[in-house]
Parts: structure tokens; C-alpha cells; sequence
């Protein structure tokens, strides 16, 4: 076919190659936290609804463990946010110790839920109670884990060269990662321990 | 006046004449319709059912105006609009109508709202739904106290997998539901296991009976005759045989049996899944899982499984 | 600039070009082109839809008869549950999930998908949660048997004891393909927000987009509710806790909630689609632009946000309280208002339109009349008195297979028929389409007409036997579904020997305005590569002075070039 028709006075369109990831990530964030928020009703639905709500025997939980647990994790979120800017100013070993200092605080709450789980006296299997509770808190635990591991993977990406070439999307993702599981917590935290 | 003009004016005179033709036809093959919607339905045998068949009369109305009104113009496109064979030239290039498009948004939202507004007048005739309260589940269901006043009951409607009991003030245990005609008369609505549903098409009323609540039901049954009772939530293996009647009896045919019931001897009720499920353990337990059926309710009024019924 | 005439001689162009996409084996593998996706998504479906086609024929065989004398009682519930399961999540979403991947690219002028390495692993879930489902028929005592909705405490009744069991498989499969379908719905979103061609501007876009961007944000606002009730479902089978188990305080009625925040919008997450393929395909065979695009636009997110407030309708005569059922049936009333703009829209659309009635139109038009009389008993349900006495009854059943069967899949199969030519590049067999069509339409309308009948006269779902009344309904029935599964047959035929031996397809067969219609058929492997057009207006002007593209007729040729 012949080529001497085809005119090329235009301006062929051109795609935006970056960006998808953070937006691709803030989507699914929206998503995952749709299902605490289905536990969450679930819970205050069978709590408000129920003759008895908490296990025979127990009168409530305890909450000061907890609430170091809470503020560990709130001021780890805000350590995030240094280690951020420090990879914004391209200080990768700033970065890099202040990013292993948030997952030590991480780790602590980890290390809290399970002897705060070891203490308690009531089970998933305790009525309707013992199931939220551990689901809830089983769940974000679960995330909190998964938080520490991207973190990980993240420090072992900062020492590949050029790793930064093309933006910190990877960081950033898993910083805001960070900080959904500490909303999560807040609101999971006011639930279950402080409406008793 | 030139030939074109005169064409045109008569040819929008005779559209006219058609659509208003074609309108009233719609109107009156819609109430026909409405009309005969009445005989789609079981027999009348309650208060709430006069109500509910209107509503509902009320709907194939106007939603047979719509229908024939939506594919007669389908249908008239489609005769008199089709493209002759090889012609792919353009149809007349309409993009929008922005007074259409504003009066058949508004008109449908003024519908649905005088709808909504009638069943909701509707919903409050009925008045059959009393509380739902929840109980620790396995122990005595709690008496609940009633503020409205009844000409009889309560009855206890006891569900299983996969029979009905009902139990009278009076002590009697009955697989079949009697009921006083014209009397407004509550039940307790009990279930021993799952979820159930108590629905009597002929009542055009059905409740879910919830495990851990019971919840109080009332109703008028307004016509003596047979009506069946059906389990219309899914309850497991011989849920289709969780049926039974209901028998509407003048009052004085009603207390005699209240009075004859309470002396007879309680023996086995109706229970067909029970004689399924042996028959299926006879022929080697073939089938997937099923939870064994309850066992035969102890009643003094056995019924009969025969019963022909009238709706 | 007009679009060009297309030339009768470029019918008998040569097959795709050499270095083209023609290797079946790319459709067995890990393959990250959405148009190979959406094909592997089709035919899977396709492929589910005659297992799930003849778990109905099953049914309606038990059904044809009052006693229940075909199968166990035990067997016709699972045989029921595992029919509505495998519809809904192995052939609805994975269709309604390849046509998006096929058709959303290149009608936004995007060379692929956002993610499309997540996009092969949505699809790759499929086939994995398809065996499980499949091998639950397996184990001892046999697959899910509580429907398709699995409410407790029936469904963890688990009468065997054992921990792997038909329900607990039936869970894992659900959530697998929720998983897949919410990794689907981010990518679609972020396509569709980050990849348009220039010059598309949201009310630039094809409707289709409009409604698929509505039924994916659908997706991730709803289903995370299921996983939740599925993840609790789950906890109480097997480790004994209590959400939903009475004996521990829980609450059946939660479940329903649940269950039905996302199964609600689930259902427009089916028939938005559709009612995109309805806006697309009415204008190109009348010939004429959409009628009130704007309009109609604005409806999909009408119904989207709508759709989120109104699942308690499910629930009428279950554990709710009045108030509660009042409100929820004002607010579901309301969806009726966007429904109709759309309905009339498109009658407006075909309205002094020039009607060519190829195999698409017929199913579109057929679709629409179904979907009219569908949506009618949809309005009576929604009213409290009346859904009280037909809900759970076949009522509910005939409506419906009107919107799923007689609306949803007539939509898919007009839009497999439209866009054949382009993704495949070769032309159907009409008359065997028009064949599959009349067979289609009267089965169809035999099997779900009469139960109408039925469910007003009061015979429940779900049921493997009932009361001879209700015979006649039944038996017409029967003889409906017997005849949609012989309808089966040249639709196989058609789309196997065209794909195989068909004539050659040019790029553009129907003469229709869109960006996909500007790329050869089958489409390269990036569509527009580098040079994507700038978008001037929306693609239904028809028969108006609005170019669609700049510089069209260089596409045109481009398309015709490469073909």
C-alpha cells in the first residue's frame, strides 16, 4: 500500500509511564480497609445487640498494656515520616537507620500482641466476644507483620544502586502502608479497649 | 397553501391521531391487566390480603403501561425504521433533548415515590410485626409482654428440620395450625435450629424465623377453608417437605376443637422428612450429608398429610 | 472529516500480519496482554457456563415432575448452590472480566493495562479457585449444599464433622475470587483514571468506560464487606467460634447484612457493563449518536452510589425491623429513576435511527425487552407487602433470570458478536447467529415466563419437590431450559469455525465510531503503540459535523495497512 498519503502533521499521543503504582496502591488501601471497617461494625453490631456480651468470668480487659503498645505504634508512624524525608534528601543511611528504628517499634507491638494474647484468660472460641477480639486484633497483627516484612524488603532495595532512579514509590507505598495500620489501630484501639 | 406544507400538517395530524389511539389502548389493556391480576394470586384468606393484591393490582397496571408503552415503540421502530438491505447511511442525528431528558428523569421519580408512599400506608395496615427478642439459645423462650390486644393466642409456631408444632395456651400440640375466623390472633415464632420461614401464600404473609430470638407475628385470617403452610427458607435435605396446613374454622367449630384436642392421647405428627430420611438409611445412606431430621413432634392433633387444600 | 466508505474488496484481506498475535499457545500461558486475557477469561467462562448450563438442565429435569424422584433431595441442593455458585463466580465476573480487559485498552487509546503482570494473575486465579470449587463435589459429603448466599447457621451445620468439607472448599473459592476480582477492579480504576488518550476528557469517554469505571469502584467498596462475612463464615466451620453460631451469642441476621452490602451492588457490578454494551452497540446499528450521553453518563454513577444503600431488600421478611424495611424500600425504589434514563434513552436512540438487524442488534434488542419486563417485577419487589409474599418464591427466581439470563447474558453475547471481528479478526457466521439468537430468545422466555406464575401462587425456592398445582409452570419450564441448551450448539459452532476458517475481518465491519475500530483486527500487541490519537469528541456522532479523532484518515489507513 502506498505511504506517500499517510500525512504526519500530527502529534502522535504520548502515555504517561509513572505514577500508576501509587495510585494502583491508594485504590487497594481504600479496598483493604473496607473490611476492617466490616469487622468493626461487626463488632459493635453483636456488642450492642447482645444480653451478655463478654465471657462469664471476665468483667473486661486490661488496658495498659495496650496503650503503650498504642503509642509505640502512633510514634513509629511519625519516625516513618522522618525516614521519608531523609530518602527525600537522597541521605540513604539517615534513612536507612531511622527506617530499622520504625521496624523495631513495629516489632515491639508485635512482641506486645503476643504476650498481651499469652495473658488473657478467654479464647476465639469465647462466645461471640472472644472471636472479634482475636479476629480483630489477629488481623491487624497480620498486617502489622506484613508492614515490617515490606519494610525489610525496602532496606534491602535501598543498597541496590540506582535503586532510586525513577522515584521512591516503593517507599512511599509501604509508608503509607504504615500509616493505614496505624489508623486501623487507633479506631480498632477505641473499640475494643476503651468502649467497655 | 403549498402541497408540502399540507403534507406535512396532515401527516402530523394522523401521528397524533395514532399515538392517541395507541395510548388509550395501552390504558386499557393495562387496567384489564390489573384487572386480572387478582386471579394470578391464592385465594384471599386474611386481612393483610386484600391489601397486598391491590398494591400489587396497582403495579401490573403501571407496569403494563410502561412495558407496552417502552416495546410498542420498539416495535414500531422496528417495523417502519429498518435500514434497506446494503444501506448503512445514518439515521436522523438527535444527540439529546434536554426538556425529554428532564420530564422522564422527574415523572419515574415521582412514581416510584407515590409508589413507595402507598406500600409504605400499606406496611402500616398490616401491623402483623411484632418484636424480635433474642434469648439465650437452648433454654425456655422468654414470655413476651404484649402491649396490643388479641382475640387469641399466643400459639407457639415451633420450626424444625423439617416439621412444624404448634402448641395452644391451652396445652394442645397440633401438627396442624387451627385458627377462629376473624379473629386477630399471635403467635410465637420459635425455631430449634435453623433458620425457617413461615409463610401462608393464601395470608400473603411470610416471617423468617430467626434461632436465638423469637419473634412475635400477628394476623386476621378472614375466610374458613385449607390453606398450606410452606418453610420458603431454605432449611436443609427435606426442606420441601416442611409443610403443613393451616385450617381456618368458625369460632364455634374452633373452641370445639380446642376443647375435644386437649383430652386426646399425644402420639406422632406429621413428619414426612422423618419417613424420607429412614427410607433413605434403608437404601444405604446414599446422598451427600444431611443433619438428621428431628425426630416425630408429640402431638395430640396428628393431621393428615392427605388434606387436600385450597390454596 | 467523515469516516471513509469502507471498500467490499478489503473483506478478502489476507489473515493477520506475520510478526502479529497468532499463536494459540500464547492463550495457555503467563501471558501479560489483556487482549490474550480477556480471551483466556472469555473462553474459560464460556467453557463454565455450559457446566453451569447443565447443572441447570439437571435442575429443571428434577423440577419438570412435583415428586422429587430424579435425584436425592441432598443431591438437588448441592446440584442447585453449585449452579447459581459457578454462574455467578465462574462465568458472570470472569466474562464480564475479559470483555473489560478486551475492550477497555483500546477504547481509551492505552497500549495495555496499568498492572499487567496483576492483570495475568487475576486471570491465572480463576482456573485455581475453578478446581476447587470443582473438586468439592469430591469429598465426602459432597460439595456446598446451602445456596448460593451459604447463610449460617445451615451452612456450618456440617453434619459429617469434618474439617475439610464441600462448604469450607466453597469458602476458600469465594475468596480466592474476590481476591482476584478486587487485583482486577485497582487495575481497571487506574487504567481507566491514568490512561486515557489525550483529548479524552471524562464525558469524552464511551459509555462503556463510564459503566465499567462505575461497576469497578462497585467492586472495591463492596467486597471487602463479603470477605469479611466470608472470613467469619469461615472461623465458625471450622474452629467453632461464634459470629453467627447462636449457641455462642452470635447473630445469623449479621451474616445476611454482610453477605448482601456487597451481593447487592454485586449485581450492578453485572449489568452495568451491560448496560455499557447497550449504549455502544444501539448507535452504531441505528446509525444515530446516543441519545442524552451526558444523561446517561451521569446514571451510571447515579446507580453506582445507590446501589450501596439499598441491600436490606434482600432481607424484607427476615430478621429486620420495620423501620428498617420502610427505608430500604424507598431507597431501592429509587434506583428505578437512573435505570429508566438509560431505558428510554436508548429507545430514544433507536428512534428515527436507520435499524440494521445483525445478530448484536437482535441480542441488544432482545435484551432490552427482557430487560424492561425484568426491571418491572424488579420495582413490585422492592415494594415491602408484595416481596413479602413472593420473596424466597419463584417470583424472585423468574426475576431474576430476567436480568441475569435474559438481560445480562443477551448483553454478552451482542458484545461477543460486535467485537469478534476486531479481537480475532475474522468475521461469524450470521445465520447461525440469528439461529442461536431465536433459539436463545424462546428458551429463555419459556423457562422464566411461566415461573412467574408459580411464585405468585406461592411455591417456594429452592424446593426439589412441590404441590401438583404447580405442574403446568414447571413443565412449560423445563421445556424452556431443554431448548436454551440446545441453543448452545450453533453459538459453539459459530464462534469455533469462524475463529478457525472465518472470512478475514477489516478493521472496522459495522462502520462504527470508536477507538478500537481505528486499529486493525486482530489489534497489534500494543494497539496505538506510540501514536495515539487526540480524542475531539465522544464517539456516537453520527451522521453529525463532530470528528472524532484528529486526523482520522490517517488512522484509517494505518488500520487498513496493516490488515
Amino acid at each position: 500500500m502506498e505511504n506517500q498519503n499517510l500525512s504526519l502533521n500530527h502529534k502522535p499521543g504520548h502515555i504517561k509511564h509513572d505514577g500508576h503504582n501509587i495510585t494502583g496502591f491508594i485504590i487497594f488501601l481504600c479496598s483493604e480497609s473496607i473490611i476492617f471497617f466490616a469487622f468493626f461494625v461487626g463488632y459493635s453490631v453483636l456488642k450492642i445487640s447482645a444480653p451478655v456480651w463478654y465471657p462469664e468470668g471476665i468483667n473486661g480487659i486490661d488496658t495498659k498494656m495496650p496503650l503503650i503498645n498504642t503509642v509505640i505504634l502512633v510514634s513509629s508512624s511519625f519516625v516513618i515520616y522522618f525516614a521519608e524525608k531523609y530518602l527525600h534528601k537522597k541521605n540513604l543511611w539517615g534513612f536507612r537507620i531511622v527506617w530499622f528504628i520504625t521496624m523495631i517499634m513495629g516489632s515491639y507491638f508485635v512482641y506486645g500482641q503476643y504476650v498481651e494474647w499469652s495473658e488473657l484468660t478467654f479464647s476465639l472460641q469465647s462466645g461471640a466476644f472472644g472471636g472479634m477480639f482475636y479476629l480483630l486484633t489477629g488481623f491487624h497483627g497480620l498486617h502489622v507483620i506484613t508492614g515490617i516484612l515490606l519494610m525489610i524488603l525496602m532496606l534491602f532495595r535501598s543498597f541496590l544502586p540506582d535503586n532510586y532512579k525513577d522515584g521512591e514509590m516503593g517507599v512511599e507505598s509501604v509508608s503509607l502502608f504504615w500509616h493505614f495500620v496505624d489508623v486501623i489501630w487507633i479506631i480498632l484501639f477505641g473499640l475494643i479497649y476503651l468502649w467497655q | 397553501m403549498n402541497t408540502r406544507i399540507r403534507r406535512l400538517k396532515k401527516k402530523s395530524f394522523s401521528n397524533t391521531f395514532i399515538i392517541i389511539i395507541a395510548v388509550v389502548l395501552n390504558i386499557l389493556i393495562s387496567l384489564l391487566m390489573g384487572y386480572w391480576s387478582y386471579s394470578w394470586l391464592p385465594i384471599q384468606a386474611s386481612e393483610a390480603a386484600h391489601y397486598v393484591d391491590n398494591l400489587f393490582a396497582f403495579e401490573t397496571t403501571i407496569g403494563t403501561f410502561i412495558f407496552l408503552g417502552c416495546t410498542g415503540t420498539m416495535a414500531w421502530i422496528l417495523v417502519f425504521n429498518r435500514a434497506p438491505k446494503y444501506d448503512e447511511s445514518n439515521g436522523e442525528p438527535l444527540e439529546g433533548n434536554l426538556k425529554l431528558e428532564i420530564v422522564w428523569t422527574i415523572v419515574p421519580l415521582i412514581l416510584v415515590l407515590a409508589i413507595s408512599t402507598y406500600s409504605t400506608n400499606v406496611n402500616l395496615k398490616l401491623e402483623n410485626l411484632g418484636a424480635k427478642i433474642k434469648y439465650n439459645f437452648g433454654a425456655e423462650v422468654p414470655f413476651v409482654e404484649e402491649k396490643k390486644v388479641f382475640d387469641y393466642g399466643p400459639i407457639d409456631v415451633i420450626s424444625r428440620q423439617w416439621n412444624w408444632e404448634f402448641v395452644y395456651p391451652n396445652g394442645i400440640h397440633s401438627s396442624e395450625l387451627h385458627l377462629p375466623l376473624n379473629n386477630k390472633t399471635n403467635f410465637r415464632l420459635i425455631t430449634e435450629d435453623v433458620i425457617h420461614s413461615f409463610y401462608v401464600p393464601a395470608f400473603r404473609l411470610k416471617q423468617d424465623i430467626i434461632p436465638g430470638s423469637v419473634i412475635t407475628y400477628s394476623l386476621t385470617p378472614t375466610k374458613e377453608g385449607v390453606f398450606r403452610l410452606r418453610d420458603a427458607m431454605f432449611s436443609g435435605a427435606y426442606f420441601s417437605q416442611n409443610q403443613t396446613n393451616v385450617i381456618v374454622e368458625s369460632e364455634d367449630v374452633f373452641y370445639k376443637w380446642i376443647k375435644d384436642t386437649v383430652k386426646k392421647e399425644p402420639q406422632n405428627g406429621l413428619n414426612p422428612a422423618g419417613r424420607l430420611y429412614e427410607k433413605r438409611l434403608k437404601n444405604g445412606n446414599r446422598g451427600w450429608a444431611t443433619v438428621k431430621p428431628a425426630p416425630d413432634p408429640k402431638v395430640n392433633e396428628v393431621g393428615s398429610e392427605s388434606r387436600p387444600h385450597d390454596s | 472529516m467523515t469516516i471513509v466508505n469502507y471498500d467490499p474488496r478489503l473483506v478478502k484481506t489476507k489473515d493477520p500480519y506475520p510478526k502479529g498475535p497468532n499463536d494459540w499457545k500464547r492463550f495457555f500461558s503467563f501471558n501479560t496482554d489483556a487482549k490474550v486475557i480477556g480471551i483466556q477469561y472469555i473462553v474459560t467462562a464460556l467453557f463454565f457456563l455450559l457446566i453451569g448450563g447443565l447443572l441447570g438442565m439437571l435442575i429443571r429435569g428434577e423440577l419438570i415432575t412435583p415428586p422429587s424422584d430424579l435425584f436425592d433431595p441432598t443431591v438437588y441442593n448441592g446440584l442447585y448452590t453449585m449452579h447459581g455458585t459457578i454462574m455467578l463466580f465462574l462465568f458472570l465476573f470472569p466474562i464480564l472480566s475479559g470483555l473489560t480487559n478486551l475492550l477497555v485498552p483500546p477504547m481509551i487509546g492505552a497500549p495495555d493495562m496499568a498492572f499487567p503482570k496483576l492483570n495475568a494473575l487475576a486471570f491465572w486465579l480463576v482456573p485455581v479457585f475453578s478446581i476447587v470449587l470443582l473438586i468439592s463435589f469430591f469429598v465426602p459429603g459432597g460439595p456446598a449444599s446451602s445456596g448460593w448466599w451459604s447463610y449460617p447457621p445451615i451452612s456450618i451445620q456440617n453434619p459429617l464433622g469434618k474439617i475439610i468439607n464441600g462448604e469450607m472448599l466453597w469458602i476458600i473459592a469465594i475468596s480466592l475470587s474476590g481476591i482476584s476480582s478486587i487485583i482486577g477492579a485497582v487495575n481497571f480504576v487506574t487504567t481507566i483514571i491514568r490512561m486515557r488518550a489525550p483529548g479524552m476528557g471524562f464525558f469524552k469517554m464511551p459509555i462503556f468506560i463510564w459503566t465499567v469505571l462505575a461497576a469497578q469502584l462497585l467492586q472495591l467498596l463492596g467486597l471487602p464487606a463479603l470477605t469479611g462475612g466470608a472470613i467469619m463464615l469461615f472461623f465458625d466451620l471450622t474452629f467453632q467460634t461464634s459470629f453467627f453460631r447462636v449457641e455462642g451469642g452470635g447473630d445469623p441476621v449479621l451474616f445476611q447484612h454482610f453477605f448482601w452490602f456487597y451481593s447487592h451492588p454485586a449485581v450492578y457490578v453485572m449489568v452495568l457493563p451491560v448496560f455499557g454494551i447497550f449504549s455502544e452497540l444501539f448507535p452504531v446499528y441505528s446509525r444515530k449518536p446516543l441519545f442524552g450521553y451526558k444523561f446517561v453518563a451521569v446514571a451510571s454513577f447515579g446507580i453506582t452510589i445507590l446501589s450501596l444503600v439499598v441491600w436490606v431488600h434482600h432481607m424484607f421478611y427476615t430478621g429486620t425491623p420495620m423501620w428498617m424495611r420502610n427505608l430500604f424500600m424507598f431507597t431501592t425504589m429509587l434506583i428505578a429513576v437512573p435505570t429508566g434514563v438509560k431505558v428510554f434513552a436508548w429507545i430514544a436512540t433507536l428512534w428515527g435511527g436507520n435499524i440494521r438487524l445483525s445478530t448484536p442488534m437482535l441480542f441488544c434488542l432482545g435484551g432490552l425487552f427482557n430487560f424492561i419486563f425484568g426491571g418491572i417485577t424488579g420495582v413490585m419487589l422492592a415494594t415491602v407487602p408484595v416481596d413479602i409474599h413472593v420473596g424466597n418464591t419463584y417470583f424472585v427466581v423468574a426475576h431474576f433470570h430476567y436480568i441475569i439470563f435474559n438481560t445480562i447474558a443477551f448483553g454478552i453475547f451482542a458484545a461477543i458478536y460486535h467485537w469478534f471481528p476486531k479481537f480475532t479478526g475474522k468475521m461469524f457466521y450470521e445465520g447461525l447467529g440469528k439461529v442461536h439468537f431465536a433459539l436463545t430468545f424462546i428458551g429463555a422466555t419459556l423457562n422464566w415466563l411461566p415461573l412467574h406464575w408459580a411464585g405468585l401462587l406461592g411455591m417456594p425456592r429452592r424446593v426439589a419437590s412441590y404441590d401438583p398445582e404447580f405442574a403446568i409452570w414447571n413443565v412449560l419450564a423445563s421445556i424452556g431450559a431443554f431448548i436454551l441448551g440446545v441453543a448452545s450448539i450453533p453459538f459453539i459452532l459459530n464462534m469455533v469455525s469462524s475463529w478457525v476458517r472465518g472470512k478475514s475481518a477489516p478493521p472496522n465491519p459495522w462502520k462504527a465510531i470508536g477507538l478500537e475500530w481505528l486499529l486493525p483486527s486482530p489489534p497489534p500487541h500494543e494497539n496505538f503503540e506510540e501514536d495515539i490519537p487526540t480524542v475531539l469528541n465522544e464517539p456516537y456522532c453520527y451522521g453529525l459535523d463532530k470528528p472524532f479523532v484528529e486526523d482520522e484518515q490517517f488512522y484509517i489507513e494505518k488500520s487498513l495497512k496493516k490488515s
